[in-house]
Parts: C-alpha cells; sequence; structure tokens
C-alpha cells in the first residue's frame, strides 16, 4: 500500500451531516440555493414572457399566484434572509475593517449589511410602492 | 502545513485530478459575488416580483406590461439581470456542486461541469432576453 492512500480517511457516510446540530445548519444553508433557483426559473419565465407580449405578461403575473409557486417563493424569501444571516456574520471574519487605524466592531460590520438591505428594498418601494 | 495534514487535505475534490486546479479561485470568487447579491438584493426583489405582484398588493400601473418592458429592456435592465439572475445562479452552482459533494452524490468532475455549464447557459439566455427587447 503506497504511502498517501494509507493516509487517507474513509469515506463519509451520506448522513454524516444529521449526527450533529451544526452540520444541519450547515446543509440548511447549503439549502437555500434550492428555492433560489426555483424563483430564479419564474423570474426566467417571466422574461420570455414579457418579451412575448402583453398577454403572456398576464399569464405569467397569474402563474405567479397560484398558490403553490407562491408558496414556494415565500419560502424563497425566508431562504434569502436567513442565507443573508449566515452570509453577513462571515464578512467581518474573512476582511476585517479598520477606520482610522480602529478595527470596526463586528457587529458595526453585519448591521451596515442588514442597512443595505433595507435599503435595497426602499429603492423598490419608490419604484414600484407608487404608480 | 506538514505533510500528512496535507495529504488529508488533498484527498478532497481536487485530488482525483492530479492537476493544479487553476479555475478554482474563478468559482469561489463568483460564488463570493453571487452570495453578496443573493443576501442584500434578492429579499427585496422576491419580495416585491414574487409576493407583492401576484397578490396583487402593488399599484396597478407598477409593473404592467408596457412599465416591466421599459424597465427589463433597458441598460439598468441588464444589470439588475446580470446581478439578480446570472450571479446567484453561479452561487447556487457552486453550492449545489459541494452540497453534492457533501452527501456523495454523482462525481464532482461531471458534477462541476454540470452546474457551472447549467449557470453559464441559463445567464447567457438572460442576458440574450434583455438584449432581445432591447433590440425588438
Amino acid at each position: 500500500m503506497d504511502k498517501s492512500s494509507s493516509q487517507r480517511l474513509p469515506p463519509l457516510k451520506r448522513n454524516w451531516w444529521l449526527k450533529h446540530r451544526f452540520f444541519k445548519l450547515y446543509m440548511l444553508r447549503e439549502a437555500t440555493v434550492l428555492p433560489l433557483v426555483f424563483f430564479t426559473l419564474c423570474l426566467l419565465a417571466g422574461m420570455v414572457a414579457l418579451l412575448q407580449g402583453a398577454q403572456s405578461w398576464q399569464g405569467w403575473v397569474a402563474f405567479m399566484s397560484s398558490p403553490i409557486v407562491l408558496a414556494l417563493n415565500i419560502v424563497a424569501l425566508a431562504a434569502s434572509l436567513f442565507h443573508a444571516a449566515t452570509f453577513f456574520v462571515l464578512f467581518p471574519r474573512v476582511m476585517p475593517l479598520r477606520i482610522a487605524g480602529r478595527s470596526l466592531p463586528d457587529q458595526a460590520i453585519v448591521a451596515g449589511q442588514w442597512a443595505g438591505v433595507v435599503a435595497v428594498a426602499l429603492l423598490f418601494f419608490w419604484l414600484f410602492g407608487r404608480a | 502545513m506538514s505533510k500528512p495534514s496535507m495529504d488529508r487535505l488533498s484527498m478532497n475534490k481536487q485530488a482525483a485530478q492530479h492537476k493544479q486546479a487553476f479555475d478554482e479561485p474563478l468559482w469561489w470568487g463568483l460564488f463570493s459575488a453571487g452570495g453578496v447579491c443573493f443576501a442584500v438584493i434578492l429579499p427585496a426583489v422576491i419580495l416585491f416580483i414574487a409576493i407583492l405582484l401576484p397578490l396583487g398588493l402593488l399599484p396597478a400601473e407598477a409593473l404592467s406590461y408596457e412599465r416591466a418592458s421599459a424597465l427589463l429592456f433597458s441598460v439598468p435592465g441588464f444589470l439588475f439581470v446580470g446581478a439578480v439572475v446570472c450571479l446567484p445562479l453561479f452561487h447556487a452552482a457552486h453550492r449545489l456542486r459541494h452540497g453534492l459533494f457533501d452527501i456523495s452524490v454523482g462525481n464532482d468532475a461531471l458534477n462541476k461541469k454540470l452546474m457551472y455549464g447549467g449557470a453559464a447557459l441559463l445567464s447567457v439566455l438572460a442576458l440574450g432576453l434583455v438584449i432581445a427587447g432591447m433590440l425588438g
């Protein structure tokens, strides 16, 4: 047996991540992209409909209001917020910011990113909230 | 890092390929950029376009056919699609590839091609739709 193969770890079983809460949360975070992909495919369908004409666009809005699609997209919204919560805390760890020689507290960086989420939502409200 | 621990790390994904993975920084970069878009922009996009619009909670003209076309088929619309469709697709492709590896589904060399290939195809389609709308 050669040197490298004797040092290899045994392969993990498929359910290794079910054994600890931390790994379950890790897998849940990995899974947040599933509803994201669903929403993206919906959005692509909407873009095709918009290109086809007014009637297709109305049809797409009706499709988006069907209960299953709406439920999956509510899951997508929750997933995006969960992803945001896990992603924002990584920023200060990956790239600690220093201003005038003093390091910015982690909470300030996380809060800044949430402020970004709110700012984008306000931009959308400005665009779509009034006719 | 000591030799044994290097060997253990290298039994991960790239080991089977027996060559340096020069492309990995690109995938991690796209993953990271897509992650920022997914976290910062997508909540508002999903809320307004996939929840409030179908529920009829937006003003009638907010995303009428005319207004939606004018907004999407434009330069800002092109950038919007890049940030809301393309980058998050590469983020998703990266997570799916690594998730499949984590639960030992398929083989990584093929998953990699399928995931990033799929993200690239859909991205080209999305950007192509905007260009088609701008020309049409």
